[in-house]
């Protein structure tokens, strides 16, 4: 069969797939080689992007240790019952299929900077000419005392997909009507800067739901302020009356230590005993794979170019979102799905002569309150003295009207199918 | 999938919208579906498209994350929006 211009321009699935078993035999090995690790909103849409507009110009390799795409976003939304587990599951199958990229479903273990390869759990391989990571966040495990690993299904975090989501909701369920929940919110900087704040909506939201408004929910914060406080501690009054209670560490000074068995907190100034249930949500730090190459410090995140993405450490390699230091962009799938964008105008400006433009970025992140009622706070940003700086900014304000509330709200939703349908479709 | 419908402009302008374009399609797709929420914005006339841009430029339309997207778009990349917008056709 003799390929149209169409299909070519089009991307044609079938075309596509074929050429991905015969391509190195018709143009040789001359095809410049991207390996991606990781396949969340920055390593999936880099690798599609890349894929896509290249038009099977750049030999993509997606590197991705999970089966599924579980979304942390939207998992509160499960939690509170406005999703289906199902709904926050993605696949990776459409990527390989319509766009020839090769999916490596492998534990990447190490990346040898000299040779320009990936070491896999298996010992295989993979040479790359340009490297992306995009491997999300580890936890510190160490940050909070009494907390560990091992204590992680006592005291879940919620913070990375798949299980932990559903103990998060598993214990919520069985909170009595009267007990205690406390969230350890966690220290600057950590991934999405509003999630715990929606997940306590969310908590007061099934609680009320469900019968049992006189638990309550005590937020030990270490920081002295957090993402959209202004709107959501109004809201969480309006809504949930006393249920939510959040406290900044002048006021629980300081978290002394957890007892996983007993479910006891202790600050400097309070112990909680007893507690129904207690969300740890521990300090964070770039994904192993990146901080062992060396492109972050031990227990911190990757400095990269603001107009390209790159390390500044390695210039073959770029690092996207969450593990990287993105400046005024928080940690969310929406600055790692834009950050994506633009590597990958870079990279295939480097590797296949295309156009090339100033980077630009956006983000915005919608916070659900109640039912048909979020919130948002987002901008538009650019690099600037060194670092992406915002160069727009909105949110929303308190008292603002219920219909702009399910407005909001239908945005979020919208939002959620586009930029699955852009990571992965 | 997507159809390329019409004949597109000089290269650089194509290349120059399909790189802004990438910036909507986390919000639109580029399918143009939609459940809501967010409309489609696929196939519309290019003067139409540049005048909904620039009502949200001017502030005349009020939806805070547009009235962002759009304040800092020139003539020549909301044109070149208006051209790949313009020319993509969801295919059934
Ligand atoms: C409760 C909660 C709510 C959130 N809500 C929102 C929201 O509403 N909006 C928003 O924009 N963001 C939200 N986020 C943030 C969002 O989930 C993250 O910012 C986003 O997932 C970051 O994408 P990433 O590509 O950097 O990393 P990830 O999504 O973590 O993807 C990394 C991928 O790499 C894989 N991986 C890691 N290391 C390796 C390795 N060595 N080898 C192979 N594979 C590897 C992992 O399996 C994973 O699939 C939320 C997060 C949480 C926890
Ligand atoms: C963060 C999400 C988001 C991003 C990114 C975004 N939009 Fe929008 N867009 C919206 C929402 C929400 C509306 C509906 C606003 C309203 O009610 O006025 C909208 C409306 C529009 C409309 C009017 C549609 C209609 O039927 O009236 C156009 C045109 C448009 N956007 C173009 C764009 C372009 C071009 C870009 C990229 C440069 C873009 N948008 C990026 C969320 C987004």
């Amino acid at each position: 069969m003799k390929p149209t211009r169409r299909d070519l321009v089009a991307g044609s699935g079938a075309l596509l797939a074929a050429s991905t078993l015969s391509v190195p035999a018709l143009l040789g090995q001359s095809r410049p080689r991207v390996v991606v690790v990781g396949g969340g909103p920055g390593g999936a849409t880099a690798a599609k992007y890349l894929a896509r507009d290249s038009q099977g110009g750049i030999s993509v390799t997606l590197v991705e240790e999970n089966e599924t795409y579980q979304t942390c976003f939207h998992s509160n939304l499960y939690i509170g019952g406005f999703k289906r587990y199902d709904e926050i599951v993605h696949r990776y199958d459409t990527l390989a299929s319509t766009y020839g990229i090769a999916i490596v479903r492998s534990r990447a273990t190490q990346v040898d900077r000299d040779k320009s390869e990936v070491v896999l759990s298996d010992g295989r391989r993979l040479p790359y000419d340009r490297l992306v990571l995009s491997p999300g966040i580890d936890l510190n495990y160490d940050s909070v005392p009494g907390w560990s690993q091992a204590a992680e299904e006592m005291m879940p975090h919620g913070w990375k997909p798949g299980r932990q989501t559903q103990l998060i909701r598993e214990k919520l369920d069985a909170v009595p009507d009267g007990g205690t929940i406390v969230m350890i919110a966690p220290p600057n900087p950590y991934r999405c800067p509003p999630g715990p704040y929606e997940r306590a909506s969310m908590f007061a939201h099934v609680l009320k739901e469900t019968g049992r408004a006189k638990a309550r929910i005590i937020i030990l914060d270490p920081k002295e302020s957090f993402s959209k406080q202004g709107v959501f501690m109004p809201d969480w009054e309006r809504r949930y009356g006393a249920m939510i209670e959040w406290l900044g560490p002048k006021v629980h000074d300081g978290i002394t230590s957890v007892d996983p068995k007993t479910g006891t907190v202790v600050t400097g100034f309070e112990t909680y005993a007893n507690c129904a249930f207690v969300n740890v949500i521990p300090a964070q730090m770039a994904g192993a794979i990146a901080r062992d190459a060396g492109l972050a410090p031990a227990d911190g995140y990757c400095t990269i170019d603001p107009a390209t993405m790159k390390s500044v450490v390695d210039p073959t390699i770029v690092v996207l979102g969450d593990a990287c230091q993105a400046g005024d962009m928080p940690k969310s799938a929406f600055s790692a799905n834009s950050q994506a964008k633009v590597a990958a105008m870079i990279l295939r400006g480097e590797l296949v002569g295309a156009p090339t433009f100033p980077a630009r970025y956006i983000n915005t992140c919608w916070s659900m309150v109640d039912t048909d009622d979020a919130i948002k706070v987002g901008g538009r940003y650019e690099p600037r003295d060194g670092r992406i700086a915002a160069v727009e900014t909105f949110i929303s304000q308190p008292g603002e009207s219920a219909e702009i509330r399910r407005q909001t709200q239908a945005e979020n939703l919208a939002w959620y199918d586009a930029i699955c349908a852009d990571m992965f479709t | 999938m997507l159809l390329v419908a019409s004949p597109v402009e000089a290269a650089g302008d194509r290349a120059l919208g399909a790189y802004l374009a990438a910036e909507c399609s986390a919000c639109h797709q580029i399918s143009g579906r939609s459940r809501g929420g967010i409309p489609p914005i696929i196939g519309w006339p290019e003067d139409q498209f540049v005048a909904v841009l620039d009502a949200y430029r001017s502030r005349q339309r009020d939806n805070p994350v547009m009235q962002a997207v759009a304040a800092r778009l020139s003539r020549d990349e909301i044109a070149a929006l208006a051209a790949y917008f313009g020319a993509l056709t969801s295919k059934p």
